[in-house]
Formats: structure tokens, sequence, C-alpha cells
């Protein structure tokens, strides 16, 4: 999962391209025992990252050999302080994500990763139920801010964007706030349902996210509805029925009695 | 416990009686379980009418609130009408509720419809049940309001699935239509619910004859035979003076909802144990899985805590009520329940303890078993106080009270996270207020039974010296005894005697 990487004021060791965003993660090896040597680092805009492994001084390994590596690729531009080897990276476009792997090579070898992402884009759910002439309201939502959203609507296998101001009087894109957009359909019928998608349009790429719209006109819940009601009359009918019954039974009985009692 | 006089109407204890409890086992089970229910369609709503969520919130505490502070109107109309047409009544506004909520445009009209069109209907369904089963049991009443009682978290664990599963096919419109439908069953519940008793049997027939004078002299009546032998018949004598001066609207409200019981010792002790225990009571259900996401668990073993805590309590409230029925523990009942209280409040003060996840689950197994051994007694408990006539005066009076302290308990407990940061106060503040609602409710009804057995002596001599007085008036004056005791004692007596004279004569 994402942890908590450390936004700091520190200088970088090296020259930077930009005095923009910089972010900065350690991972301690060979780290508690069960604990993943992995890190999920979410990128929005471009930013300079150091990553950096840290070798623990209580380690069996001692002066290993360090490799970074992105993929298979090695990176060439590491640094090394007295036990922990980093290197900085220039994340400016979709390419430089990925993950990040040192390499510690010794008598053993550990190796820990780091994963450069775009951030998540989460919804309510993969469906949502709306009926006849009602209002659907899709929700997408993203922890960092995107520069824009989008929402698109699959028809067959083409994606049609959908332009709120053209048609203003059936759909509205709300933006709630920075990380929240809203898409509300209004006068829904049954050719609005289908497969719709929000897009977070990111400095470093693209995030998708897709969620069905159903439509279903107002005889769908009303079954259910008229059977519960069904049973519920048939219920009564029956108590009702057997109270009845049973205040005759009594009444017969009772006069049974009273005549047994008058033959005496 | 008030003994009942031979007259009264000897309740069944059986038969008919178990449809009954079926019947209260679905209408008190709707009545707490719904409001907790609905809480899975919060999220859509929120978003569908661009809300914060603290005010979809307020759906809930509405009903809530409704449920509880509509008691009083409840018990009056139970007074005067019986369980049944009101149990049927509030099934029907209940499904009116939920089905005019389908088609709402405004979170204001959810306000109305389901906050209280829905929450009256269920108060109208709370009260009547649990009223009705002092009607039927007399015996076997522990156990019936154990069984009763169980309603609430067998339809907690009907409910959250079926309501999900709605949801996910229906969205929250239809969902609420069906749920319209399913709430109609509370009528179906009230249908069990047959009038019985000579009281409200012999009552009937003389309402329509005879007009009001005779239904107060009936209420009256057995008033005195079913009942606490202290406070009710000297009341009611003053009552009968004082008509003659003219009815007044405090009268007519004391004839429906017996206000007298604020002179009730047991009742006063029961309202301020209660009404304390319930600031701690439901806060930590509440903030039992946030807690447990907070300490690091995942949402899905968080939520099967609250399973736990619900299948432990169904077992607990018929089981408890089992043990409270038996013959070590009945008299002696108030212990119990205050001993309850003590031990659901320990579990609370431990809780911080529990680190772990196997920690939180022991919690959990623990408070489920304290949450429906205090819900198995709480009416028995009144019941056992207050005997079965006034029990419906009593628990509209007690619920009103009780309507406080339930809504402040939550948001109490969520001021107290969020100034700490940390749960543990919560669970403090919980586990301190039930503690001190056990103790002070188990010293409490020591000095109640302590009382009661002290007036039971002296109406025992009473009784005793009033025998002696007939055989000493008929069998003339071989008696030998301390005459000037059984003359002291029989001042009282005679003054009694003469009242009734007077009011045999107007």
């Amino acid at each position: 999962g994402t942890d908590a990487t450390t936004q700091g004021l520190k200088q970088p060791s090296k020259e930077s391209l930009s005095n923009g965003p910089f972010v900065q993660s350690e991972i301690l090896l060979p780290g508690a025992s069960g604990a993943p040597l992995e890190r999920t680092i979410t990128l929005a805009n471009a930013t300079t990252v150091e990553l950096s492994c840290k070798l623990d001084t209580n380690s069996p390994l001692k002066n290993p050999q360090v490799t970074w590596k992105k993929g298979n690729e090695t990176i060439s531009h590491t640094s090394k302080t007295e036990n922990s080897w980093s290197i900085q990276l220039e994340i400016v476009d979709s390419s430089k994500l990925g993950s990040y792997s040192c390499i510690l090579k010794g008598e053993e070898e550990i190796s820990a990763t780091f994963h450069l992402q775009v951030p998540d884009v989460e919804g309510r759910g993969r469906h949502v139920i709306t009926y006849e002439r009602d209002t659907a309201v899709m929700l997408c939502k993203s922890d960092s801010a995107p520069m824009a959203w989008t929402w698109y609507m699959i028809s067959g296998s083409k994606q049609i964007a959908i332009n709120a101001s053209s048609k203003g009087d059936k759909y509205l894109i709300v933006r709630q706030s920075a990380g929240v957009t809203q898409l509300r359909i209004l006068k829904l019928t049954k050719e609005d349902a289908g497969v719709y998608f929000c897009q977070a349009t990111f400095e470093l790429g693209k995030v998708k996210l897709e969620v069905e719209l159903k439509v279903l006109s107002i005889m769908a819940p009303l079954k259910p509805f008229l059977a519960v009601v069904a049973e519920v009359l048939i219920l009564l009918t029956t108590i009702v029925l057997y109270e009845v019954y049973s205040k005759r039974k009594e009444k017969r009985t009772g006069e049974k009695a009273f005549d047994q009692i008058e033959q005496l | 416990p008030p003994a009942s006089a031979g007259r009264a109407p000897v309740p069944p204890d059986g038969g008919w009686g178990w449809m009954v409890v079926f019947g209260a086992f679905v209408s008190i089970g709707f009545a707490y379980a719904f409001p907790k229910g609905l809480a899975i369609f919060f999220k859509e709503i929120q978003d569908f009418f661009g809300t914060s969520y603290s005010e979809v919130a307020w759906i809930s505490s509405i009903m809530l609130a409704t449920t509880y502070g509509a008691g009083p109107i409840s018990s009056i109309l139970v007074n005067r009408y019986g369980s049944r047409p009101v149990v049927m009544f509030g099934g029907l506004l209940c499904g009116v509720g939920m089905i005019s909520a389908a088609f709402c445009t405004s979170i204001l009209q959810l306000y109305i419809c389901v906050g209280f069109i829905t929450g009256f209907g269920l108060a109208l369904n709370l009260q009547p049940s649990v009223i009705i089963i002092g009607k039927y049991f007399l015996k076997r009443r522990p156990i019936a309001n154990g069984l009763a009682m169980a309603g609430s978290p067998v339809m907690l664990c009907t409910l959250a699935p079926l309501n999900q599963f709605l949801f996910d096919n229906f969205g929250w419109r239809g969902s609420f239509l069906i749920l319209g439908a399913i709430l109609l069953n509370c009528c179906v519940a009230g249908a069990l619910f047959r009038p019985i008793g000579a009281a409200t049997a012999s009552v009937k027939p003389q309402v329509t004859e005879e007009g009001k004078d005779a239904l107060k002299e009936k209420i009256s009546e057995d008033a005195m035979e079913m009942n606490s032998p202290t406070n009710v018949p000297m009341e009611n004598k003053t009552e009968e003076e004082e008509e003659e001066e003219g009815k007044d609207c405090c009268e007519k409200v004391n004839q429906y909802l017996d206000l007298s019981l604020f002179k009730h010792r047991g009742f006063l002790i029961y309202l301020v144990g209660n009404v304390l225990m319930f600031l701690g009571f439901f806060a930590p259900i509440v903030f039992l899985a946030p807690y447990a996401k907070h300490t690091g668990i995942d949402e899905y073993s968080a939520a099967f805590l609250l399973s736990i805590l619900a299948i432990v309590d169904m077992v607990a409230r018929p089981a408890t009520g089992i043990i409270a029925n038996s013959k070590w523990v009945r008299p002696r009942i108030q212990y119990f329940f205050s001993f309850s209280i003590a031990f659901n409040g320990t579990c609370h003060l431990l809780c911080p303890l529990a680190s772990s996840y196997t920690g939180l689950v022991v919690y959990s197994s623990f408070y489920g078993l304290a949450f429906g051994m205090v819900c198995a007694m709480l009416f028995e408990t009144l019941m056992d106080l207050v005997g079965a006539a006034r029990f419906t005066s009593a628990v509209g009076l007690v619920t009103i009270a009780e309507c406080c302290t339930i809504l402040l308990g939550p948001p109490i407990g969520g001021k107290l996270i969020d100034t700490f940061g940390d749960y543990k106060y919560m669970f403090i503040k919980c586990g301190a207020v039930m503690v001190l609602a056990g103790t002070f409710l188990f010293i409490m009804n020591y000095y109640n039974y302590r009382m009661l057995a002290k007036e039971e002596k002296e109406r025992k001599t009473k009784e005793e010296d009033l025998k002696s007085v007939r055989t000493e008036n008929e069998g003339r004056n071989n008696w030998n005894k301390d005459t000037t005791q059984v003359g002291s004692e029989l001042e009282p007596l005679r003054e009694e005697q003469g009242v009734k004279k007077e009011m045999n004569g107007t």
C-alpha cells in the first residue's frame, strides 16, 4: 500500500531540474520480519524523487554491492552515504513511472522495490441503479487533484466524450472539489443505460474508472413490492379467519357445557 | 415484586401467548433494527441530493428520536384502545412512510417520510409489543421477554444483507419501496395481539353502554386488583373525590397516562438508573468498527466483529430470559439486571487493553453477551417494579426520558474521540457511566427490596388484624389479646373503611 512519504525541504545532493516538489522515501533493509520490502509512491505532478535503501547496522551483510534497476535497466547515477544508497529521479512524464529496485549483493542478496504510480481514482461502486425520468449521479474521486476530469460514454465500440455545455439540460458535470467530480444525467431514458467512465488527467498520465449505469422502469421493484403486499394480506386474512373460527368453537363448547349443566 | 391479588385475571403463560411472543419478536425486531439497517443507503442518498454526510445522518437521528420520544403517545393510545389496533396502525404508518420516501425529491422530504412518519410508526410498534407480553405472561414472563427482545439482533442480521441485496438490485428508491411493503408485516404481527384479560374484555362493552364514569371505576378497580399495594388505592380514591369538583386537563391525561408513577419509588429508581446507563450504552457499538479500522484491521474483519456481537446477542437474550425465570434469580431479578449493567461497563473499561484482533474478538463476544443480557431484562425489570397494569404508562414515560441520553451518547463519544484523538477515552467514559449506573441500581434496589418487604409485612399484619376484628365482632368478647395493640392498628383501618363508605355514597 501507499506509505507516508516525507515531503521535505531538504536540498537534493545533486542538481535538480526544477525547484518543484520533492519527494523522499527510504526503505530499511532487511527490515522487520514479515514487513514487505516494497513501497508505493503516488505522484500527480512532475516531481523530483529521491529513493534510498538503508542497511540496518545489525544486519549480517557488510559492504554489499548495490545496484539500482528499473526493470532490466540499470541506473548509473547513484549516490552513497555511510549506510544508505540512493538515486534521484526526475519524474517528468509517464515513461519515468514504474518500479525501481535496489539490490544489495553480499553473502546474501536482498532487494527492495519502490513503485511509482499515478494516483488512484475511486468511485462509489461498479453499478449505479436509477429509474426512468429520475436523475443519475455518478461519482469519481481521487486523493490528489487532477488537472482535469472528463466523462465518456461507451456506446458500441466508440467512446463519446460527454459535453455538458452543449447539452446543459441533460448532462451536468459538477466539480465538487478539486479531487471529486460528479456526472449528473437528468431525465433518464432507457437509452442512457450503459457503461460510462471518468478520466482523470494528471501531469504524469491518465487514469480511468468505469461505472455501469442501469436504468430500470418502475415495474422492476413493483413486482416484489406487490408480492410482499400479497403475502401480508394473505397472512392477515388467515389470522382473522382463525380467530373467528376459534371464537366460534369456544362458543359451541361453552353452549355444550351449558346444556350438560342444564341436563343435570 | 408486587403480588397480584386473587381477583386479577390470571395470565395464560402459554398457548396463544407464544404466538404473541412471535408477533412481538417481529415488531420489536423492526423497531430496533430498521434504523440501523438504513445506514447502507446513506452514501448513495448523500451523493444524490448533494448534501453532507451529517445531514444524511440526521435521518437516523430523527427516526430514533421519534421512536423513543413518541413513547408517551404510544402509551396513551394503548391505554385507550389496546395493543392490537395501535400496532396495526403503526405498521401501516411505517409502510406508508417508506413508500412515500421512495418518491422523495429532497432531503427534507426524507426527514419527514423516513424520520418522522416511519419513526412514529415504529414507536407505535415498540411499546405495545412490550406491553402485551406483560398481559399474556406472568410466571414465564422473563422467558417471553427474552425471546421477544431477541428479535432485534435477528432482524438486524437479516436486514443488513437484505438491504445490501435490495440496494444492489434496485437502487435506493426501489429498496425503500420494497422495504415499505416489508414493514407492512408489522400489521401481521399486530394482528396476532389478541386482546386479553378481564380488564380489557369487561371494559370495552361498558364504555359504549355506561360511558366514561364506569370506565374510570373499572380502571381504578383493576388497578387496585392487579397491582402494587402502596400507592394506587389511595390515589384513585382521591381522584374519585375530586371528580366532584370537575375534571381539568391534567386529570384527563392522568387517566390515560399514569403520571402518579413519578411518586413510585421503584419507577424512579429504574428511571434514574436507566437514563444514566443509556449515556454509555450505544456509543461503543457505533464506534466499534471505526475503532477496529483505526487499529489497522481491514474493513471486512471489522464488520465481522459486529456480526460476532449480533450472534452472541441473539443467543444471550433468550438464555438470559431462561436464567432470569429460574426460581433463584426471579425474586432478585433487579440485582441480576444491575450486575449485567456493571458487567457491560467493565467490558468497556477493559477494551483499551485489547490491542490485537483476537483481543477485539473476545471483547466483541463479551460485549454481545452483556448487551443481550441488559436488553433482555430491560422491560422485564420495569414490569417487575410497577406491575403489568401500570407498565403501559411506565414504558412511555421511561422511553421519552431515555430519548435524550440515547441521542446524546454517541455524539459525546464522538466528541471525546475527536478531542483526544484516541478511542480509549470514549470506552473509559462509557464503561465508567455504566458501572456507576449498575452500582446505583444495585444499592437502590437493595433499599427498595427491604422497603417492599417491610410494607408487605405491615400489610400482612393489617390483614390478620382485620380478620381478628371480624372474629371478634362475630364471636363476642372471648378475646384476651393485647387490645391496645389491636386497637391502635385498627385506627387507620377504620379511617380507610370510612373513606370507602364515602366513595360508595357518591
